[in-house]
């Protein structure tokens, strides 16, 4: 065996060792990423779900006969009956 | 020193590593195939991954139906048996009786799958997983939410338990607001626990959303005002329909009877009759709301101006076998008193000047008689034929509106068109966005003018609507009264009152049609019935969309 030949073994030997580092390496980093995927899921389902309850609360405060009845009630507002027109 | 002792342990031991070492290759090899595929029926199982189902808005992103989390609450009988103690917990946190629960369970002892409880609020099921019982399994499901209710049921639908459309957008538009569950592989332990997510196999595609072109302010005003109306005359049913005369979208839809989407009670107890969505899937006879298309063929001829006199003494006469009658003897009137007054004489005497196709061609130019396409399931296409227009009767008949039935939808894309000018446009439901939308001009837009002119003299104190004005608006309709088809022809009980209108009439901002089907209180025509609902939606309408009055009372 030549000089040339050993070195190119150890090269080799050397590469196997850093690929698989790296094999493990990077499936660490896909537990890693899995782990935020499922959180980032989690999080979008969540925030779904608060969408979904806020867009009802809002609907439930904003329903015409709310704004109707605090209008006439708490505001003392009432509906025209006719045209006045108070400034030119 | 017995050395042999010695060889036939090692041979022993030898020959057991051999064994040991050909089942690892046998079960490695050979039965590799069949053991994997057992491991994984046993631990890896295919989750799905929910998809939110569409949210439908009105115009104004008021939600009009919502998907929201709830809790399905399952258990497994036939894997844990729950102690009483458990099975008195869960009792408390679900408000159920602990012994009807736990004469269930028992009745379902073999059972792999049993809900204890569905649509279950998501705080209740947190208290259920704080409970930290082995054996109960919470699973996400949704539930829709319709915050309009019953004001715009008909519109917007509802769906089954299992999110599938079942009536009115959520019926017709499935397609697209339903979502497509993803799937994702992990393994679970004995417990059904899962432990490891393997692979993401299917993200899940949430549903889209539609906006509608409802206003929901409108339809709660107009929703009110109808129901108000159909209780006080005594009346079966009731529809009303507005349109935006500038871009032909539908800002209003009600019926009444209605029913309450968010009650699934409403679709078990068989109520059918309050959820048909009348306003497009009823036809009825549109009696004089026809009377101005028939001007307007007049105007067409020629021959005819607003100011022509018209003979109606001695307030009745007779085509061939049919008498056809005004309430009263109006005696020499003008075109346009003829439809101020909705005289039935008049309009005939004018029809039968006209070539016998005229009225039904300007009924079928301004889109009464044909199938509007909003995509609202059910729709009716109507019922408008020129067959026997040769005969005169068939012929005057139709001139006041009877001999054809249409629905509402179909009358107000008719008075769109007057409201346009003699534009047709299409008549939408969904919000057209930053869509300028043109439509056809049919008639001549100065002969459209005059006619829309001569209907506001039908909500003069003269006319036939007075209580359908505005203050501080001018008001252009007609009104309509048709009597119902009983088993004995035309049945003198049974009516239908209309009124169909625009407002501004100088610049109309939208059409109205109001259909109160077989009023029974003291006064059943047109407009001491449907003329008051169209007045008071107006008024309101016309602030709410901010048109400024135009004349000053």
């Amino acid at each position: 065996m030549t000089v040339r030949q050993a070195l190119l073994v150890v090269a080799l030997l050397l590469a196997v060792v850093a690929s698989g580092v790296q094999v493990a390496l990077v499936s660490h980093d896909v537990r890693l990423l899995h782990g935020d995927l499922e959180a980032a899921q989690r999080a979008q389902d969540e925030h779904l779900a608060e969408h979904s309850r806020l867009l009802l609360e809002r609907s439930a405060l904003s329903a015409y006969q709310n704004v109707e009845r605090v209008a006439e009630t708490e505001l003392d507002m009432r509906f025209p009956d006719k045209v006045e027109q108070l400034a030119p | 020193m017995k050395l042999w002792r010695h060889y036939v342990v090692v041979i022993l031991f030898l020959l057991g590593c051999t064994g040991v070492a050909a089942r690892v290759v046998f079960l490695n090899v050979t039965d590799r195939e069949f053991l994997q595929e057992q491991g994984n029926a046993r631990a890896v199982r295919q989750e799905v991954l929910p998809a939110y189902r569409g949210v439908i808005y009105d115009r104004h992103g008021e939600a009009l139906a919502v998907s929201t989390p709830v809790a399905a609450i399952w258990t497994d009988p036939s894997f844990v048996q729950l102690s009483a103690e458990a099975v008195q917990q869960v009792a408390e946190v679900l408000d159920r009786d602990p012994d009807a629960l736990a004469a269930q369970l028992a009745a379902s002892a073999g059972r792999e799958f049993l809900y204890l409880a569905r649509r279950v609020p998501w705080d209740v099921a947190e208290r259920i997983r704080a409970l930290g019982l082995d054996g109960v399994y919470i699973r996400r499901e949704y539930r829709r939410y319709y915050p309009a209710g019953e004001m715009a049921a008909h519109v917007v639908g509802m769906t089954n338990i299992d999110d599938l459309g079942l009536e009115g957008i959520e019926l017709s538009y499935d397609e697209h607001l339903r979502g497509r569950p993803g799937r994702k592989t992990v393994l679970k332990n004995r417990r059904g626990e899962t432990i490891e997510d393997l692979a993401f196999d299917e993200a899940p595609r949430y549903g889209e959303d539609i906006t509608l072109s409802l206003d929901l302010r409108l339809q709660f005003v107009a929703y009110r005002e109808l129901k108000a109306a159909v209780a006080g005359n005594h009346a079966r049913s009731g529809s009303l329909v507005m349109l935006d005369a500038r871009t032909g979208e539908v800002l209003a839809l009600a019926n009444e009877p209605s029913y309450n989407p968010n009650d699934p009670e409403a679709l078990a107890s068989g109520r059918r009759d309050a959820m048909r969505n009348r306003a497009v899937t009823d036809t009825y006879e549109p009696g004089s709301t026809i009377k101005p298309f028939t001007v307007l063929a007049a105007l067409g001829t020629g021959r005819w101006q607003p100011d022509s006199v018209i003979d109606t003494a001695p307030g009745f006469f007779s085509v061939r076998t049919k008498m056809i009658q005004d309430p009263s003897n109006l005696g020499a009137i003008t075109l346009t008193q003829a439809l101020q007054k909705s005289s039935q004489v008049g309009i005939a005497k004018v029809a039968l000047d006209l070539p016998p196709e005229a009225v039904f061609d300007v009924i079928g130019r301004a889109g009464i008689s044909e199938f509007i396409g909003t995509g609202l399931p059910g729709e009716t296409a109507g019922r408008v034929s020129n067959q026997g227009l040769g005969n005169p009767i068939v012929q005057a008949t139709m001139a006041y509106g009877y001999g054809l039935a249409v629905s509402p939808l179909q009358l107000a894309q008719g008075y769109l068109t007057l409201a346009r000018g003699g534009e047709r446009m299409p008549v939408s439901i969904l919000h057209q966005d930053r869509v300028t939308r043109e439509g056809r001009q049919v008639f001549d837009a100065q002969r459209v003018r005059t006619v829309v002119e001569m209907m506001e003299t039908v909500t003069s104190d003269a006319g036939t609507a007075p209580r359908a004005r505005v203050p501080g608006f001018r008001v252009a309709g007609k009104t309509g009264t048709s009597r119902k088809v009983g088993p004995q022809g035309y049945d003198d009980e049974r009516h239908v009152a209309l009124f169909a209108g625009m407002a501004p009439a100088t610049d109309p901002r939208f059409v109205m049609v109001v259909v109160i089907n077989e009023p029974r209180g003291k006064a059943n025509g047109g407009g001491a019935v449907a003329a008051p609902v169209f007045g008071q939606v107006a008024a309101r309408a016309l602030r709410l969309l901010g048109v400024e009055p135009e004349v000053s009372i």
